[in-house]
């Protein structure tokens, strides 16, 4: 084959412009811009959070895009086309060095947000996201976005989380009597509360209890568990003292529920995607131990010992 | 335009601008990687620097390196190269060095809107609507310069580094205005799913359309004129050169696997990503097979040397990418590291080293004389393979990390402590490449202007 300047130029540019046609054009023609059963057109304020989100690159580390063989944040719903109709932009990202982001709105309430922002290590110690202070009263904005990430399912949690985030604020504005029996009594399954912890005291045992702590409720509840920590200033209602609770009642299985399921309305989120069995019972041993200066670990009703039992 | 200056010997001014260009912005780019690397380690570090924040850092470092290091690099050498296969003289120095002008001018357009959060935030096509007018406009200026020096040639053959160097430049100039949806200055996008689509046919063909034509150029031409023996084979120029346009081109999809695109199109994307196996085995035949039994005369030169380590760099990417288009190991090597350390084989193992080969190949050539420092050429050489193998090590191992335990259930927060140390060994050896363009950049300008050395014949 001889090749003249014309075979270059114009025989690759041909080529070019048939598979352009195939692998862009076609798809492009053929796409179904059907959306999907929760999707919404989103407000003029969740529009310009994500010209935010956009500006300041949170899609080299925010995937937003499910896929079947995930777990984790947002892994309730597999993503589909019909998710993406308005996306211009689309924004699915390539890397996952945070959550997915697809189904972010409502799993916290907007205070989480807000600390989170301010310095992302306030509400999870061990997390690498830049701070984003700067930010300032583009936060407010920016979380507007966020809370809408999922459309429809996002707007059932969001109602959910401002339905008790008023019962928490009203229980934690009656006082500290009134808040721990809501805490404690109201809001936790009568089985969970008769629960002792069933794994026992053991220095190895607290010893893990307090890198958990550190690694997940220390930017909240603080060093001595008093609620001072620097996520703080940020959240309301505050985060809870476990100092007060002695003689109190509280059982491990009290301890275990809240750490599974979180207090919807405030901003203790629900650790049963990131904790183990072993890990919630151990946490919650440690500030049982440390905090309140009282545990339950291994009393009655228990049953037999486990074989690995010191 | 000169057209009479056929008795002076050539400037080279363009070819000199491009090395200049290439040695300074790879000091900026790889800086840019190694502050997004230690931010990844000490995100506090810059706490509140907005126009430095990790989400602005990454953009820029990747950009620049593309656009800012590699291309330019890749480009010096083309104008060196192009008017003496074509027994004839550049086009226009004039129009070169205007174009090297123009080029920098882009590129600090580039660092300043993206620092300043002006991004269209797409992936390899970020840069607003003027910028991307620049990297047209300096795109033609090379075409043109190209095309003309080819129509005034007075060999009437044409090499293959010839339709390497037109090629990538035409097609990434017709890939780029599509990819970057020039005719939407405002968004610089498509909506939904097809903005995904045409997002990673363009992102995957700067690679494909820009960096492997330009190195494949350069490495035919360093590569038979260091071995002092002729190309092993036409026909394989032939093969290599339309199968990558042809196979190249289809499986940018392959980014999109786990996304609701259309089946028949990820089909394509897997099948032709295993087919990339056809034009990679075609060019390092070619070249493997030019070299063989001359690899004293590689050693001999510095240039040379770097250009043949990146065929090597090419080869182990390239077969890497056509296994990880497979979806079942898709499954663990998606959305994490291994993937960043894929992107680091390719363009600073591949086409940076070849960039760097090629400018080294040049410079005493252009200058007629030797080399400043063929030593801190060689100690940036070991440098660089040093880094580009560590950065590899250290990345895949944290790809696996994480894609396994995220297969296995475990969240993206359980696994950031387990690959914090190997964030550490990756920032450390960012400072190594960091430090290997910073002496870069001194032995090219020493070389150019501050060179002791004798005369060449």
């Amino acid at each position: 084959m001889k090749m003249t300047p014309v075979a270059v130029v114009v025989g690759s540019l041909l080529i070019l412009g048939a598979i352009v046609f195939m692998v862009v054009y076609v798809p492009y023609a053929t796409y179904d811009e059907t959306p999907s059963e929760i999707f919404r057109e989103r407000t003029a304020e969740e529009a310009a959070g994500r010209k935010l989100y956009i500006a300041n690159g949170c899609v080299y580390c925010h995937s937003q895009s499910i896929r079947t063989i995930d777990w984790g944040m947002g892994a309730e719903r597999i993503a589909q086309a019909g998710d993406y109709v308005q996306d211009q932009p689309i924004l699915l990202g390539s890397q996952r060095t945070g959550v997915d982001l697809s189904q972010e709105g409502g799993e916290h309430p907007d205070d989480w947000h807000m600390a989170h922002f301010v310095n992302p290590r306030y509400t999870r110690p061990l997390s690498i996201m830049p701070a984003f202070a700067y930010l300032g009263d583009d936060l407010e904005t920016l979380t507007r976005y966020v809370q809408g990430l999922g459309f429809k399912q996002a707007d059932r949690r969001m109602a959910r989380q401002r339905f008790w985030k008023k019962e928490a604020v009203a229980a934690y504005e009656k006082g500290v009597e009134a808040n721990a029996e809501w805490l404690n009594v109201t809001i936790v399954p009568e089985g969970w509360r008769d629960i002792p912890n069933p794994y026992p005291t053991t220095e190895a045992g607290l010893a893990r209890g307090r890198k958990i702590y550190q690694d997940f409720c220390i930017g909240c509840h603080g060093p001595v568990g008093d609620g001072m920590g620097p996520a703080q200033p940020w959240i309301y209602p505050p985060p809870y003292n476990f100092t007060i609770l002695k003689n109190r009642k509280i059982s491990g299985g009290i301890l275990y529920y809240h750490l599974m399921n979180g207090i919807t309305g405030t901003a203790m989120p629900y650790f049963k995607r990131e904790l183990e069995s072993q890990k919630i019972w151990e946490v919650g041993n440690f500030v049982a131990v440390y905090f309140i200066n009282q545990s339950d670990a291994n009393t009655a009703p228990r049953g037999i010992d486990s074989a690995w039992e010191p | 335009m000169t057209t009479n200056a056929t008795s002076a010997p050539p400037t080279y001014m363009t070819a000199k601008g491009f090395c200049l260009t290439a040695g300074f912005w790879m000091t900026v780019a790889t800086f840019m990687g190694l502050l997004g690397a230690t931010e990844l380690i000490a995100p506090d570090l810059t706490e509140n620097i907005g126009w430095i924040v990790f989400g602005r850092v990454r953009p820029i470092h990747v950009n620049l390196v593309l656009f800012g290091f590699v291309t330019p690099g890749l480009l010096a050498a083309a104008f060196y190269y192009l008017p003496r296969i074509l027994r004839t003289e550049l086009f226009s120095e004039m129009l070169g060095v205007v174009t090297v002008v123009l080029w920098n001018l882009t590129l600090v357009g580039v660092v300043v809107t993206l620092a300043a959060g002006y991004t269209q935030g797409r992936e390899y096509a970020e840069m607003i609507w003027p910028v991307d007018m620049g990297v047209v406009l300096i795109f033609s200026l090379v075409l043109v310069n190209f095309l003309m020096t080819v129509i005034r040639r007075k060999e009437p053959m044409l090499y293959v580094s010839v339709w390497y160097a037109c090629a990538g430049i035409v097609l990434t100039a017709a890939t780029f205005s599509l990819g970057n949806v020039i005719w939407r200055p405002d968004t610089g996008a498509l909506v939904g799913i097809p903005d995904a689509i045409l997002l990673w046919f363009y992102g995957h063909n700067v690679f494909g359309l820009l960096l492997t034509p330009l190195s494949a150029g350069v490495a035919y031409y360093v590569i038979p004129r260091a071995c002092k023996a002729p190309l092993y084979s036409h026909t394989l120029s032939l093969l290599g050169f339309w199968s990558l346009l042809v196979v190249y081109t289809h499986i940018g999809t392959h980014h999109l696997l786990q996304v609701p695109v259309p089946t028949w199109l990820k089909v394509i994307s897997i099948v032709d990503s295993v087919a990339m196996v056809i034009p990679v085995m075609a060019f390092l035949i070619n070249i493997w097979y030019t070299a063989k039994g001359k690899l004293g005369e590689i050693h001999n030169d510095i240039g040379a040397k770097f250009v043949f380590t990146g065929t090597i760099m090419y080869f182990f990417v390239s077969i890497q990418g056509s296994i990880m288009a497979l979806p079942q190991v898709q499954r663990i090597t998606h959305f994490n590291n291994w993937v960043v350390a894929h992107a680091h084989v390719g363009v600073l193992g591949f086409a940076g080293m070849i960039s760097l080969g090629g400018m080294y190949y040049i410079l005493p050539r252009i200058t007629n004389k030797p080399l400043f420092s063929r030593f801190l050429a060689d100690f940036q050489y070991w440098m660089i393979l040093i880094g580009v193998v560590g950065f590899t090590v250290v990345l895949t191992i944290a790809g696996l990390i994480q894609g396994n335990a995220w297969y296995n259930g475990e969240t993206i927060y359980r696994v950031l402590p387990e690959i914090h140390m190997y964030y550490i060994t990756r920032a450390s050896i960012g400072l190594l490449i960091f430090s290997s363009a910073v002496l870069g950049l001194y032995n090219i300008i020493r070389t150019l202007y501050f060179n002791p050395g004798e005369k060449l014949s």
